[in-house]
């Protein structure tokens, strides 16, 4: 095992777009974590002193607030960096969600190919993924009667699983049919040691994978909810509420809007070509 | 696995919004860096000047909006006015300056005791349908805008025309308030003296519609009236826009000078500018905000520059009936702690800070009186008087659970209660916002003790006063639902002089009943108020005889063109509308 780990991680790290993937996804980490720490903005104050132009819009760039203020004259980087927290928790936890119960339905399903509970889990898979994901999702926001991150999170992990599932299940019918799967079936071992010690271990770096390339959809998911006003309500920043907060003034003060659009580009470019590196490595043949 | 990579894409369902908005973004920053932020320069006039009246030519106009009815009678948007004012005429109507004056009648006269008028109506009207007008066409259309089966939002303002609740209860299919006396002579009666009849009448709910509208309200009837521009058959594309073209039997003569009036519907502000800059509509007056800073400040621009009057207020609504707001010291607290200047930066071209309900443009504003203002002292001295004192050095004390707010996410209230949040911070109140869509928010804030604190507005539906407080602030206007008196306010005080000042005639007592009435309402704080509203237009320096109106959004009636080459047949090619097609059924 060990001498495997060690050439796994030496052909994750060979991989050029993991390592422009992971130096993006640090970068837009640390800057998130730290950046409300450092700044002396108060990410929710208005400064109705500095943070106006002479026109009374908000202030572009300056040595003062370095990516201006934005609709409200509050510091964008400050914001920004906030945000961040928020954007990117929601989709590392979305993901953490959606990948286990994806996995957990997957594996299940495939283990039991062809009975009763595979059908029922895959029709289940079937009937939510031909609902309008933004709608189902817009549905269970209307739900809650105010919009947290809690609850976004969890709309997003409990609908962000069906993929998963049907890859997953996919896999395991493959790894039943092993001849070692056989073998420990022959000798008596239970279905949950069977899946526990055998399934598990092989589809993990496909939920890796999976897994790495979902925070970038979750984390565009999140700012379309945001986008189009069922999101998180304000003043919490996220990265999708600033879009949405910067499109009127996409000519007078672009920085309003361009600066979320690029942070998300990043993250979303960053998990991807991460997700991508480490699908590489793991089947390296392709 | 290259299969396995395809089937991750199509079954996620998170793939679609991923791509899209990653082609948005992308597409967002090229526009973003690519668009030119400069404006295009006006268009001239062929003459300087308002020189002598140009005849022909189409005026185009558009709104983001839509109209959905096209009936004095069901007037069930603001957009629509602008258009009923082009295409029906009333007994009266507002000058420039506000005042109200004879239109369709020569002239009118009140009885001594304010409870009849009379009008005598110009003889040789002739409706778009070709009919002459007369006085039974004036009370057919009251009574057909006025019958219980219309659904006509403005009715119950009509309520003291004599007969009007026996009409409303079916006890009687006639108005007997509304009596003519002649052809050209009809009169109506009123149950008391009423300062907001002459004000009402000028609207266009009553105006009379043509004889094939009938005695009864069909929501597929063709819009015809007496007024200068007629809606031709098909002239109304549903949802896409609207061709009005010269009424040529109007009464006033050589009027309009217009050949028609062309309003686009649904087109977004910034396709809107473009299109002013095109010359494909000649007046703008929707604008995002740092486009209104660029046309104010261009000099080229200007000159063709006016805002409309301000008749709206705006405010945070505090329903009486439920806690917190039941307390209020806790009202005035909220009334004081708001500043409005931070109001007013958030859109410092369009809005104005708030002292009082009543709007300037409307009559018994007080200028130079604040009302109600922002005094932070005074805000935590009645916070301590609520009971609920704070500390702001310390930050401690102040009211201990946070009030829930109810908004919505379109236009400026998202942004006005990220203002409220840090005002109200200050004193110790806490709010949590709730957002939802404008329906909903519309729906909550009418019902009773249900919606505790959030943002509200009114905009003029008739220039007096009352039409804001007897509205917003009067217990008649309570209702379980759809309640107009969102803050539930009941005051004894309030309701009685508000009464009194309803059926006062004489200008200088309503004004000092309005201070009084005022006063009452700013002490007990139903409302924080906070900021008015006011539009801005521009319009290309071609478009001439052209203003803003204090009542109506602007008056084109008789605005002409003074732009080379616009000649009418030309204006009748851009309408798609051959000229036989409008010269009809008309003697």
């Amino acid at each position: 095992m060990g001498a495997d780990d060690e050439s796994l991680s030496r052909r994750v790290l060979r991989e050029g777009k993991t390592k422009a993937g992971l130096v993006l996804v640090l970068v837009l980490v640390l800057f998130s974590a730290a950046g409300p720490l450092v700044s002396s903005h108060d990410p929710f104050a208005s400064d109705f002193t500095f943070g106006i132009s002479k026109e009374q819009t908000p202030l572009g760039p300056s040595a003062l607030h370095w990516l201006g203020t934005d609709r409200i004259y509050r510091d964008e980087l400050v914001r920004l960096a906030l945000g961040g927290r928020l954007s990117l928790a929601i989709g590392l936890g979305a993901t953490a969600i959606a990948t286990a119960v994806g996995a957990l339905v997957g594996m299940i399903a495939g283990f039991f190919e062809g009975s009763v509970v595979d059908v029922v889990l895959m029709r289940i898979v079937d009937v939510i993924l031909a609902f309008p994901f933004l709608l189902l999702v817009m549905t269970l926001g209307v739900v809650f009667e105010r919009t947290t991150p809690l609850t976004i999170l969890f709309t997003l992990g409990l609908t962000g699983w069906l993929g998963t599932a049907r890859i997953v299940r996919a896999k395991t019918i493959g790894i039943r049919s092993l001849d070692f799967v056989q073998a420990a079936r022959a000798l008596g071992q239970s279905t949950p040691r069977l899946i526990w010690l055998h399934v598990v271990p092989n589809v993990s770096p496909l939920l890796l994978v999976l897994g790495t390339m979902s925070v970038a959809q979750m984390i565009i998911a999140e700012s379309v909810l945001s986008y189009l006003g069922a999101g998180i309500s304000p003043p919490t920043p996220t990265w999708g509420h600033m879009l949405f907060e910067g499109q009127d003034y996409y000519q007078a003060a672009p920085w309003i809007l361009l600066a979320p659009a690029v942070t998300i580009l990043a993250s979303v470019l960053g998990f991807n070509l991460l997700g991508e590196g480490l699908r590489d490595a793991i089947e390296p043949k392709r | 696995m290259r299969s396995s990579r395809s089937a991750d894409r199509s079954l996620s369902p998170l793939a679609g919004p991923t791509r899209g908005l990653f082609g948005a973004l992308v597409l967002g920053a090229f526009l973003t860096l690519g668009c030119d932020a400069s404006l295009a320069a006006p268009m001239p006039a062929a003459h300087d000047g308002e020189a002598t009246p140009v005849s022909g030519g189409v005026l185009h106009l558009s709104s983001f909006a839509d109209i959905r009815a096209f009936d004095p009678a069901n007037i069930s948007d603001g957009l629509v006015v602008e258009l009923l004012e082009l295409v029906f005429a009333g007994l009266v109507n507002y000058d420039d300056e506000g005042k109200v004056v004879p239109d369709l009648a020569e002239s009118f006269r009140m009885s001594d005791d304010g409870r009849s008028y009379t009008f005598t109506l110009h003889q040789g009207i002739h409706f778009h349908s070709g009919e002459e007008l007369t006085a039974a066409d004036v009370k057919r259309s009251v009574e057909r805008a006025l019958h219980p089966d219309t659904p006509n939002p403005m009715s119950s303002f009509f309520s003291m025309i004599e007969g009007y609740k026996e009409l409303q209860s079916k006890a009687s299919e006639v108005l007997s308030g509304v009596r003519v006396q002649g052809k050209y002579l009809v009169s109506f009666h009123l149950t008391e003296p009423d300062a907001t009849f002459l004000p009402l009448l000028a609207m266009h709910t009553l105006r009379p519609v043509c004889p094939n509208g009938g005695a009864r309200y069909s929501d597929t009837w063709h819009a015809c009236g007496a007024g200068p521009f007629m809606l031709p058959e098909k002239g109304w594309d549903r949802g896409r826009e609207i061709n009005l073209v010269r009424h040529p039997g109007y009464f006033r003569p050589g009027l309009p000078h217009l050949d028609g009036v062309s309003m686009t519907f649904f087109v977004n502000f910034m396709t809107e500018k473009y299109k002013l800059a095109r010359g494909e509509i000649d007046i703008l007056r929707e604008f995002q905000q740092p486009d209104l800073v660029r046309f104010q400040s261009d000099p080229r621009w200007l000159p063709f520059g006016q805002y409309e009057a301000d008749k709206q207020i705006n405010g945070e609504m505090m329903n009486t009936e439920m806690p917190p707001f039941d307390n209020v010291e806790l009202r005035r607290a909220v009334a004081s702690a708001i500043d409005r200047e931070h109001y007013r930066l958030l859109k410092a071209t369009a809005l104005r800070s708030a002292t009082q309900p009543i709007p300037p443009a409307v009559p018994f504003h007080e200028n130079d009186w604040d009302c109600q203002k922002y005094d932070v002292a005074a805000a935590l001295d009645h916070m301590k008087k609520a009971g609920y004192p704070y500390d702001p050095a310390t930050r401690t004390g102040g009211y201990p659970d946070p009030i829930p707010y109810t908004l919505y996410q379109q236009g400026l209230s998202s942004y006005t209660a990220q203002v409220l949040e840090q005002d109200l911070a200050k004193i110790g109140i806490r709010i949590q916002m709730r957002v939802v869509n404008y329906p909903t928010y519309l729906a909550l804030i009418g019902r009773r003790k249900t919606t505790a604190f959030a943002p509200a507005g009114w905009n003029q539906d008739f220039p007096d006063p009352s039409d804001f407080t007897d509205t917003l602030f009067h217990s008649r206007a309570i209702n379980d639902e759809d309640s107009s008196n969102y803050a539930f306010y009941a005051s004894k005080t309030a309701d009685d002089l508000m009464d009194r000042a309803k059926h006062e005639l004489d200008p200088g007592r309503r004004a000092t009943l309005y201070h009084d009435i005022q006063k009452q309402i700013c002490d007990d704080a139903p409302w924080a108020f906070t900021h008015y509203y006011r539009f801005y237009d521009v319009h290309q320096p071609y478009v001439k005889n052209y203003r803003t109106h204090p009542v109506w959004t602007h008056d084109v009636k008789f605005s002409y063109l003074d732009r080379a080459g616009e000649g009418t047949r030309a204006s009748l090619s851009r309408l798609g509308l051959a000229p036989a097609a409008i010269l009809p059924r008309w003697p």
